[in-house]
């Protein structure tokens, strides 16, 4: 393609504000841009749209597991009488491991994905704000749908209003427990005992015995009822004997 | 709620683990440097590489647990002589590899792995400076490469290898010198996880150097640069090493006395009599690896290459290998004659 030279006749100017004129008028009765004014549209979101992260705190019990496996390490773990999550949402991708992660659903996904900070510093949501939602202030008059097909990409414009209440999606968790799958492989190095932070493993001396002979002093180590199954021994086991089993 | 019991070894002096350990292995100079204790300690705090086993600050760190001493092929120690049982044996020579004689370590692990008994092995390689480094072999493939295969005559940290990959692994083969298959042994009589090493193949070994001090000796007293160097060898009493250019020189091991690692100088297995297939140069012709086949694993193993006709196989001459071992005894008595600190072991 030539760059050409505009021509500055009076004819061609015309002819150009015609054009203009007749575009504006074409957009004003049948618009078909596909951005979103927002937010006086608002783009209609599918229903399991994984938003913003909530915190039941009496059922957090300090693993650390949602800050572990943080992919945008956005998770830090705050000091109030327990140590407890707080989300920094400058990083969070809304992947939701956190959520499928916890052990005891104590976060949990919610389908509000629109969200206004003042500052850079307001992102980083403390424990105590994600403990409720946020009050939600629309401004939206429309709705909006994409329709994608091979041919065409078009928008469907609605003057009826989303219905935004805010759902908390509540995981399905099934209580588990820290389960000994080869104690013959046990170091006995008592680091399940050390990291557990409920004390539901503890250790008692006794005299070994194999086939009713006494072989050796030795330990027993006891995972008890206090268990939460938060996995923290599972993870620093280093024989990797410990596992996690759903209990009834 | 579960409940489960484990031995807690009996301590000889009253301090933590690794005190005992330090003070009846490692300050008694019998620690054989085979790292078993580095790889089983539950907080990774027992450091091998190239410089004796340590533990810093244990006296803070060490859990006392006791797991390096259960583990450890040099507490208690009862030394292993003579050429043990075996099932068969044969002089072999690989059509496949190139290796330090016949390359049967290499086939023998690589049939192992073709025919689905282990899914890794740990082998180990060397760098420019023929310092080791331990690689997993997965496929046979990978055995061709030179560095690989052939004698490395340092220590190497492949035990605290084998142990991470017996957590990932459910079949491990290994390859090491007589210590390193005592403690494998060990370990596998103390923690069921170990019985995933399948395939345990021993090297048949007089004594092991510190990189640093063989490369230093060979430096200082032959000046030659290890870097170099293309091959390292000891036949014949000789110590041997090939350069790129072709050149090689040759010197007695009786030389290399004062840089032979203490732990080395107590130890009488020559042909590692714990693994479950032995291999090594002696009582072999140039070229040929001798294979001392023990258990059914192996010997199914040896069955196969014969099938496959991927090895050249001859008779051994078991004397020599015989002769080799009472000739270990002999260099290595225990307990050492001349340490009078020795006396309060039992």
């Amino acid at each position: 393609m030539k760059v050409e030279k505009i021509s500055r006749s009076p004819i061609a100017e015309l002819k150009r504000h015609v054009d203009v004129i007749q575009e504006a008028f074409k957009q004003a009765l049948i618009p078909d841009r596909i951005t979103i004014e927002y937010p006086r549209e608002r783009r209609k979101y599918p229903d399991n749209l994984r938003g913003f992260i909530v915190l039941d705190k009496s059922k957090c019990i300090s693993c650390f597991r949602c800050a572990q496996i943080c992919p945008a390490n956005a998770i830090q773990m705050g000091f109030y009488d327990n140590f407890y999550p707080s989300v920094d949402y400058t990083k969070c991708i809304f992947c939701h491991f956190c959520v499928e992660s916890c052990p005891t659903g104590a976060l949990s996904g919610s389908n509000l994905h629109d969200m206004a900070f003042k500052s850079l510093e307001d992102m980083k949501v403390k424990t105590t704000q994600m403990m409720r939602l946020p009050t939600i202030i629309r401004e939206d008059k429309q709705t909006v749908e994409y329709f994608v097909t091979k041919r065409e990409w078009r928008l469907v414009r609605r003057k009826e209003l989303e219905d935004l209440s805010v759902l908390r999606i509540i995981p399905k968790i099934k209580p588990k427990r820290a389960f000994c799958e080869e104690p013959e492989s046990c170091l006995g190095c008592r680091q399940c005992m050390e990291v557990c932070p409920h004390d539901a493993i503890v250790m008692e001396r006794c005299e070994v015995t194999l086939e009713g002979e006494v072989v050796g002093k030795g330990c027993i180590l006891k995972v008890t009822e206090k268990c939460v199954g938060c996995g923290l021994c599972v993870r620093q086991c280093p024989m990797k004997i410990l596992t996690l089993k759903e209990v009834e | 709620m579960q409940e489960w019991q484990f031995v807690v070894p009996e301590k000889k002096h009253k301090k933590k683990f690794f005190g005992n350990l330090k003070t009846e292995v490692i300050d008694a100079k019998l620690c054989c440097h085979c790292a078993a204790c580095a790889a089983i300690c539950p907080v990774y705090g027992i450091t091998a590489g190239d410089k004796p086993i340590d533990f810093p600050n244990w006296v803070k760190d060490c859990v006392d647990c006791g797991a390096c001493i259960k583990v450890c092929p040099r507490w208690e120690y009862k030394p292993l002589n003579g050429i043990g049982n075996y099932v068969e044996a044969i002089s072999a020579k690989s059509r496949r590899f190139r290796g330090q004689d016949g390359a049967m370590v290499s086939e023998i692990t690589a049939t192992a792995l073709e025919m689905g008994l282990v899914e890794k092995a740990i082998f180990v390689s060397r760098d420019e400076d023929w310092r080791t480094k331990v690689i997993t072999i997965r496929e046979p493939s990978q055995l061709y490469d030179r560095k690989v295969t052939g004698t490395k005559y340092c220590y190497a940290d492949s035990i605290p290898a084998l142990k991470e990959a017996i957590l990932s692994s459910k079949a491990v083969a290994f390859v090491g010198t007589p210590c390193m298959v005592s403690a494998v042994r060990k370990m596998q009589k103390s923690f069921k996880k170990f019985e995933r090493v399948k395939l345990v193949i021993g090297l048949f070994c007089t004594e092991n150097f510190y990189h640093h001090q063989l490369s230093e000796f060979l430096l200082k007293h032959k000046g030659v640069d290890l870097m170099k160097a293309t091959k390292t060898d000891i036949k014949k009493g000789k110590f041997i090493v090939r350069f790129i250019d072709g050149s090689r020189i040759s010197f007695p091991v009786k030389e290399l006395e004062e840089i032979i690692p203490s732990g080395c100088k107590v130890c009488q297995d020559f042909s590692a009599i714990e693994s479950d297939v032995s291999v090594g140069s002696v009582g072999s012709e140039s070229g040929f690896s001798t294979v001392l086949v023990r258990t059914e694993i192996a010997k199914a193993i040896v069955d196969k290459i014969k099938e496959k006709g991927t090895a050249e196989i001859k008779e051994p001459d078991l004397g020599a290998v015989q002769k080799l071992c009472d000739y270990k005894i002999k260099i290595h008595p225990y307990p050492p004659k001349k340490k009078e600190e020795k006396g309060e072991k039992g």
